[in-house]
């Protein structure tokens, strides 16, 4: 099985690479961090990428797939968590949602997954691979305070699993996601005070943190059982918000 | 510290009323992002009837100032 992970030079996607690693895959990972490509395990191969780049992706993939035969596994995880409030009255310079951050929140979190879906799909049609996308999504989809752009990216993100999962079931292909609540990574704590993770915590029935190993674990499952095709599985220790 | 305003604070900030005084500021309150802003903004304006303005609610980022610009609404305050 040759899988590539998008985002994969830290936090989740890393884990994630690492995890379908061990269990037996050929594992490729894209990321635009050269510094993080640099400190992959040397098992992993690497190749820079920003994802939000059609032409580029297109390439990239092309070279994947000339390399190590095929792509069975497509993990759409590159992304960025962006916080911003609709109305934000302590912003001098004009209390409303800057349009080119939205522009850029929604470029990195859903245009991505639509670019590089579109190069690896175009590999698996033309080789008859029957593979998987699995995307990351998030808890927020669902809409969550001070995160406009974030939430409703990840919400074209699920709406677009449904409907790839819709029409690519005849070419054998599936599609999934995995939409984590609150994950005890770096990115988390840089994009959360100390206050919000204590309310995350008393509102959350496990009452921890997931561990990125539980993000990695819900990929592999959504990959291996091949009847699993349109789910968004949430791991988020039963938290609503 | 006024009874009232400490009361209103303590409510917005989810802070007990002898966490509130004329010292704290807004780097001291880890839920005092600008969701929360607006959240005292509103809860002032209802209970003194008054009306603040950008100018009014960026100073407002500690209990000092809350005080400074409340009294020149007209809001009477105990110290
Ligand atoms: N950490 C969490 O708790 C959490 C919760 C829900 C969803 N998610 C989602 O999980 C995914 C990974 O999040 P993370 O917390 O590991 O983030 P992270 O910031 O730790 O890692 C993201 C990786 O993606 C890469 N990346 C970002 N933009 C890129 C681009 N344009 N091109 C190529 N690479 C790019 C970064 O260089 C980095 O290596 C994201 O999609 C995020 O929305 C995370």
């Amino acid at each position: 099985m040759v899988a590539l992970v998008t985002g994969g030079g830290k936090g989740l996607g890393l884990v994630i690479a690492e995890h379908l690693l061990s269990n037996g895959a050929t594992v490729v990972v894209v990321d635009r961090d050269r510094d993080a490509l640099d400190a992959l395990p040397t098992s992993v191969f690497g190749k820079c990428l920003d994802v939000t780049q059609p032409e580029e992706a297109r390439t990239v993939v092309a070279s994947v797939v000339k390399e190590h035969g095929r792509i069975d596994v497509l993990v759409n995880n590159a992304g960025v968590i962006y916080n911003e409030p609709l109305v934000n009255i302590m912003k001098p310079e004009g209390i409303m949602h800057d349009y080119g951050r939205f522009r850029e929140a929604v470029t990195v979190n859903l245009d991505s997954v639509f670019i590089m879906t579109c190069a690896v799909v175009e590999q698996m049609v033309l080789l008859r691979t029957k593979g998987v996308i699995v995307n990351i999504s998030s808890i927020s989809a669902c809409g969550n305070e001070g995160q406009t752009a974030y939430a409703a990216a990840k919400a074209g993100v699920n709406a677009m699993t449904v409907t790839w999962s819709k029409e690519l079931g005849r070419c054998g292909i599936r599609c999934n996601a995995v939409a984590p609540g609150f994950i005890g990574t770096e990115s988390t704590h840089q994009a959360l005070s100390v206050d919000s993770i204590k309310h995350i915590l008393q509102n959350t029935p496990l009452g921890r943190l997931g561990k990125a190993q539980e993000v990695a674990q819900a990929v592999a499952t959504v990959i291996e059982n091949e009847f699993i095709n349109g789910v968004i599985l949430d791991v988020n220790g039963g938290l609503v918000i | 510290m006024d009874k009232r305003l400490a009361l209103i604070l303590s409510e917005v900030f989810r802070l007990k009323e002898k966490e509130i005084n004329i010292a704290l500021t807004k780097a001291d309150v880890g839920s005092w992002d600008s969701l929360k802003q607006m959240d005292l903004v509103l809860t002032l304006e209802r209970e003194y009837n008054i009306l603040l303005t950008i100018p009014d609610i960026l100073r407002m980022v500690s209990v000092a100032g809350i005080v400074d610009v409340l009294r020149e609404k007209g809001v009477a305050l105990e110290d």
